[in-house]
């Protein structure tokens, strides 16, 4: 009874959450509901018994994803000040932006859609909406129970958990298009050119003891926990995207704090930690080629080690890409065209 | 008496939802942001009693990372997205 009351407040909430993230014109405001959100939907998986959801969930929806959402949005309250547009909208734009705004200074989104375009957009959305739900409705019984042949053949796999037994060896070639997924992601987010943030710099300058004592505390913490999820990954909820969150996480606490240095400046070091998980992960995949015949079929005898090198180094890749990702985000008013340019020189 | 911990959860969830009116009403960045912390806290603690009353000790392990993880936000926020007047100086 009380289970049910607690699931019905959930569901309830979950909606109108995700509804007040989309609507919201201030900016602050979406990304503070969606970390909400976040942390919610985590809540959910909790109850809906996927405990390495909820941990995935927890690690990357209401922490890190929410504070890249924040710089992100600290990087267009600099822009906004320039005045860009003089078009006959801006008076009206000007207007209706500033009966949405509840305190000056809060960025907001400016683009006013007309009537007929929100209804023109309303009518396939629905549409694909009822199409989804009706398919959810009349799905048809899975020919094969693919989770009942995970768990039976769990031995086969080295490891003792379903999920990790999934991610690296049943299903380990679409991690493996994931990892270079991530590695992609920086790579567009460097060819962007956004030009790198020294708020750490300002933050040392400030002198926020505080924020340093808790990274001081938080910092070794951290580290024994990131390294107890990728060992806890092989027999329960955990493993290398967790463990790599929670490092990155520090990663970005360090560079906001100014105690490492914001560009991570060994550019060469930084490039090699981002690949070597897509690498030693692909290397080791082709290798088992030799033995086995085909790719990413591990031989039977040292699937337990395989695994666990392929995660640990993963994990190293997952981290350091995440940190990487904050401190190239958007740069604050202060960074100019002038040191976006003196930037490129040195990034070569 | 796992209903009793069911029941300090479902309190709890309740007073999230409370607290999403800041979050909508504000007025100032500030309030929404220490209303997102006091979300995390009050996340550990209902999953720290959903591990107990469902007997799901995994979920300990997700208590830990979210209150590992809480501050990251506040951090950002107060670093790089709140533009406090006096300490920017050319705020108007």
């Amino acid at each position: 009874m009380l289970s049910l009351f607690f699931d019905a407040v959930l569901a309830l909430a979950l909606p109108l959450l995700a509804w007040r993230v989309l609507t919201t014109r201030d900016l602050y405001r979406a990304v503070i509901l969606f970390i909400a959100f976040g942390l919610l939907v985590a809540l959910s998986w909790a109850r809906l018994d996927a405990p390495d959801i909820a941990l995935a969930e927890a690690a990357i929806g209401a922490g890190l994803t929410g504070a890249l959402f924040l710089n992100t949005v600290g990087g267009l309250v600099g822009r906004k000040r320039s005045p860009s547009r003089e078009s006959d909208e801006s008076r009206e734009v000007a207007e209706r932006r500033e009966a949405i705004q509840s305190s000056p200074g809060e960025p907001v989104d400016e683009v006013m859609r007309p009537w007929w375009v929100r209804l023109a957009l309303t009518v396939p959305i629905l549409a694909l909406g009822l199409a989804l739900g009706w398919a959810v409705v009349s799905f048809p019984e899975p020919a094969i129970d693919l989770a009942q042949q995970a768990s039976d053949n769990l031995e086969a796999s080295g490891v003792d958990h379903g999920v990790t037994a999934v991610l690296l060896n049943f299903r380990s070639y679409d991690t493996l298009l994931e990892i270079g997924v991530l590695l992609l992601a920086v790579v567009a987010v460097w060819s962007l050119d956004l030009g790198r943030v020294r708020g750490g710099q300002a933050a040392l300058s400030k002198g926020l003891p505080v924020l340093h004592g808790l990274v001081r505390l938080l910092t070794p913490i951290m580290i024994i926990v990131g390294g107890y999820l990728l060992w806890a990954g092989a027999k329960q909820p955990g493993g290398a995207f967790q463990a790599g969150a929670v490092l990155g996480a520090l990663g970005v606490l360090l560079v906001l704090s100014g105690l490492v240095r914001p560009p991570l400046s060994d550019g060469s070091g930084l490039r090699i930690g981002l690949a070597v998980g897509f690498a030693v992960f692909l290397g080791i995949g082709t290798a088992v080629m030799l033995a086995t015949g085909e790719l990413l079929n591990y031989p039977p005898a040292s699937t337990y080690g395989l695994i666990i090198i392929i995660e640990l180094f993963l994990t190293v890749s997952i981290a350091l890409t995440l940190a990487a990702l904050f401190v190239t985000a958007p740069p604050r008013k202060e960074q100019g065209s002038k040191e976006h340019s003196e930037e490129k020189g040195e990034e070569s | 008496m796992p209903e009793l911990y069911l029941g300090v959860a479902t309190f709890l969830l309740l007073n999230i939802m409370v607290g999403l009116i800041r979050i909508l009403r504000g007025p100032t960045p500030p309030d929404r942001m220490l209303t997102a912390q006091l979300f995390g806290t009050t996340g550990v603690a209902i999953l720290l009693l959903l591990a107990s009353a469902l007997s799901l000790p995994a979920l300990t392990d997700v208590a830990l990372v979210l209150a590992l993880l809480g501050a990251v936000a506040t951090v950002a926020f107060v670093l790089r997205a709140w533009h406090k007047p006096d300490l920017d100086g050319e705020e108007e």
